[in-house]
């Protein structure tokens, strides 16, 4: 067998050219998967990153509130009850938090923005600090009333910097203008597409701003140890939540704020609280994953049927050029399945040191692009969730397709190989040329 | 099977008849060929192009099947034997040597020996080693053991190509034209180290060649003409 391997590789190389320009494309396939597979995974992993410390926790009980059947507010009234319930429930807990919600105008002097509002209460929220990066001001500062942190795009866009003055202003249920002066207390780096339209604000001056009392919150954000578990606990929260005598909203996996429209539709006033996913909560961008996953899909599975006709071809024209060889090493006893197996490991060895190429050159191409941190176009930005592109390495998948590639090479060879093998030996001996 | 023993013939063909189809045009290559050989014999197969010495080597080699008429190598019947049958007989009890050599151009002269025994998987490394090395040295090229077969002459590559056909120490080593790419003078020492070797390995030979002064070294002649045995010791088809 290492003497088949041999063969095959010693007539790889003394084939150079063919060899290369098939192996250059296994290659190149191979380069154009792993760095699209980066993509999915680096913007996978910003989407993560920002959609779990900005807004959604790991998983969260929102609430709808209807006071009216046609208007509801995302509103949890007494909270701590629905804490003490998950605190109960949930057995891999790491800790809860409640972010009051809002929707505001954002006014600077210069500009003004419409802004989403997380009230946050910096005793109760010990990720944050790790995960949002200041760029000016200091992160303490929010647990103070009256301050915001604002991220750097919207620093730029209102024209404002750390210690300056800003306008929040709601529209009131009773058609009034209610304002709030902030000052902005840090201008955090920007982390996807979430924080472009997300401040923060204490909880205390969100409530002054949407006049709502402090037994009342937006969502209450639950952080897990162990993230794989989220489906049984969702489950198991709401089961817990129904127990305790709360309406909840059926199980779907849509964003808290898409199903808010649906809910007005209803006829039912009051309380209502819903337990949703991260991955629900930014369901509505998680289909740019599939579609760069589907589009790396598409463009491999063309690739990989253009090299396999290249693959055949070149297998063909090598049988051809060693009829002989294989006439003489059948005469002198070669079985016919080894004949098969020495030109399909033909195909095996290109495979592999093709794709293995390609492997090292897209990642290295992927870190390159990753370390030059290249702004995403703003029309993009929605769908990447991120300003600048991010790539990452994902081992798993990145031999998931070199193994790939290389089955589907030496799975086409077999068909030259096969009639290789069944070549009578006197017709192949006496082939001329 | 019976086994054949010393002494006794080797191959022993009957009646044989060989046909090549060309589209609708049939052509006789072989038309009631009989022939025994004994083992140990050094015979020489002589005849014009076309007469039809390659056809038979063929039939003798198991490479090819005959039309009509029984082929016995070794005991074995070859039309009774399968694809696989026919090529572990190939590879046991048959050596070849070819006009153009046909060594496999990107193994070394060492590993050129070597493979048969490989394919036999019977031997272990150093067994291999030093039967091939011992053979190298016998053919005269224990000093190139490493070299590409492109890196030789013709009659050294022919020289690897009958330690090769010799490595599994079969009972018929066939050639077919085996100088025919050489000239003269190196035909003749290849013919000289074949008949070394069937004296030192009692190895049956068995070539085909259509020179006069290559034919003399040979212990006994078959004379074909248009796919008959015209002179030799099968002729009872022959000539009238
Ligand atoms: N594969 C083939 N197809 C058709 N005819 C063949 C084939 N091989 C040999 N022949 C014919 O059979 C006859 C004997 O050929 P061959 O055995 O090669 O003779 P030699 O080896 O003595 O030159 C010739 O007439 C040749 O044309
Ligand atoms: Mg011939």
């Amino acid at each position: 067998m290492s003497q088949l391997f041999l063969i095959a590789f010693r007539n790889l190389v003394s084939h150079g050219r063919r060899s290369l320009f098939l192996g250059g494309a296994i290659a190149g396939v191979t380069t154009l998967l792993v760095f699209l597979g980066c993509l999915s995974s680096g913007v996978k992993q910003t989407m993560l990153e920002s959609a779990l410390t900005v807004a959604t926790g790991d998983m969260n009980v929102g609430g709808y509130y209807k006071v009216t059947a046609g208007q509801s507010a995302p509103l949890v009234t007494d909270y701590k009850k629905v804490q003490e319930i998950i605190q109960k429930t949930l057995p891999d807990l790491d800790f809860v938090t409640a972010r009051g919600r809002g929707w505001a105008r954002l006014v600077s002097d210069q500009a003004s923005m419409q802004v989403g509002i997380a009230g946050v209460d910096m005793a109760h929220e010990p990720r944050l600090p790790q995960v949002l990066k200041l760029k000016e001001g200091n992160l303490q500062d929010l647990a103070k009333p009256g301050n915001v942190l604002i991220f750097e795009n919207q620093a730029k866009k209102l024209k404002v910097k750390a210690g300056d003055s800003l306008v929040f202003s709601v529209l009131t249920d009773r058609g009034v203008n209610n304002t709030v002066d902030v000052k902005v207390c840090g201008v955090a780096e920007d982390m996807g597409l979430l924080t472009t339209f997300n401040v923060f604000l204490p909880q205390e001056t969100l409530n002054k701003l949407d006049q709502t009392n402090e037994s009342t919150t937006g969502a209450v954000l639950i952080y897990l140890k162990n993230r794989r578990r989220i489906p049984q606990d969702v489950d198991l929260l709401r089961k817990a939540l129904t127990g305790a005598g709360y309406n909840v909203v059926d199980r779907s996996s849509k964003a808290f704020w898409m199903k808010m429209q649906e809910v007005n539709k209803e006829e039912w006033t009051g309380q209502k609280l819903d337990v949703t996913s991260w991955d629900d909560e930014i369901s509505y961008v998680t289909w740019t994953l599939s579609a760069i996953d589907g589009l790396s899909f598409l463009l491999t599975t063309v690739l990989l049927v253009i090299i396999a006709v290249g693959i055949m071809n070149s297998l063909w024209i090598a049988i051809r050029e060693r009829t002989r060889e294989i006439g003489t090493l059948r005469a002198i006893g070669m079985r016919r399945w080894r004949v098969m197996v020495m030109f399909v490991l033909e195909a095996f060895c290109l495979g592999v040191l093709g794709t293995a190429a390609g492997a090292v050159l897209g990642s290295f191409l992927a870190l390159i692009l990753n370390a030059m941190h290249l702004p995403v176009p703003a029309g993009i930005q929605f769908f990447t969730m991120s300003t600048t592109l991010k790539f990452a390495l994902d081992p798993a998948r990145i031999l998931g397709g070199m193994a790939i590639i290389t089955f589907c090479c030496t799975v086409i060879s077999l068909i030259p190989s096969f009639k290789a093998a069944r070549m009578r030996p006197v017709t192949a001996i006496s082939h001329v040329g | 099977m019976p086994k054949n023993t010393e002494g006794q013939d080797i191959v022993s063909i009957q009646n044989v008849i060989k046909e090549y189809h060309l589209d609708k045009v049939v052509v006789p290559a072989l038309r009631g060929v009989s022939l025994s050989v004994e083992a140990g014999d050094f015979l020489s197969i002589v005849g014009p192009s076309g007469s039809g010495k390659t056809t038979l080597l063929n039939l003798i080699g198991c490479v090819d099947v005959a039309t009509s008429g029984t082929v016995l190598i070794d005991g074995h019947d070859t039309k009774s034997l399968n694809d696989r049958q026919l090529t572990d007989l190939r590879l046991n009890t048959l050596g070849f040597i070819f006009q153009s050599f046909n060594l496999v151009p990107v193994l070394s002269v060492f590993q050129n020996v070597e493979f048969p025994l490989l394919l036999q998987r019977k031997f272990t490394k150093e067994e291999r080693a030093k039967r091939v090395d011992e053979l190298l040295e016998k053919v005269g090229l224990d000093k190139h053991t490493q070299h590409r077969p492109s890196e030789l002459s013709g009659g050294q590559r022919q020289r690897v190509a009958i330690a090769r056909a010799l490595v599994t120490r079969p009972k018929i080593v066939l050639a077919d034209e085996p100088t025919a790419n050489l000239d003269s003078v190196t035909g003749e020492n290849i013919i000289d180290l074949m008949k070394e070797m069937n004296r030192v390995e009692k190895t049956t030979f068995i070539f085909s060649t259509h020179d006069a002064k290559v034919m003399s070294h040979a212990n006994s002649v078959i004379r074909l003409a248009d796919g008959k045995i015209t002179d030799g010791k099968g002729a009872k088809a022959g000539a009238h």
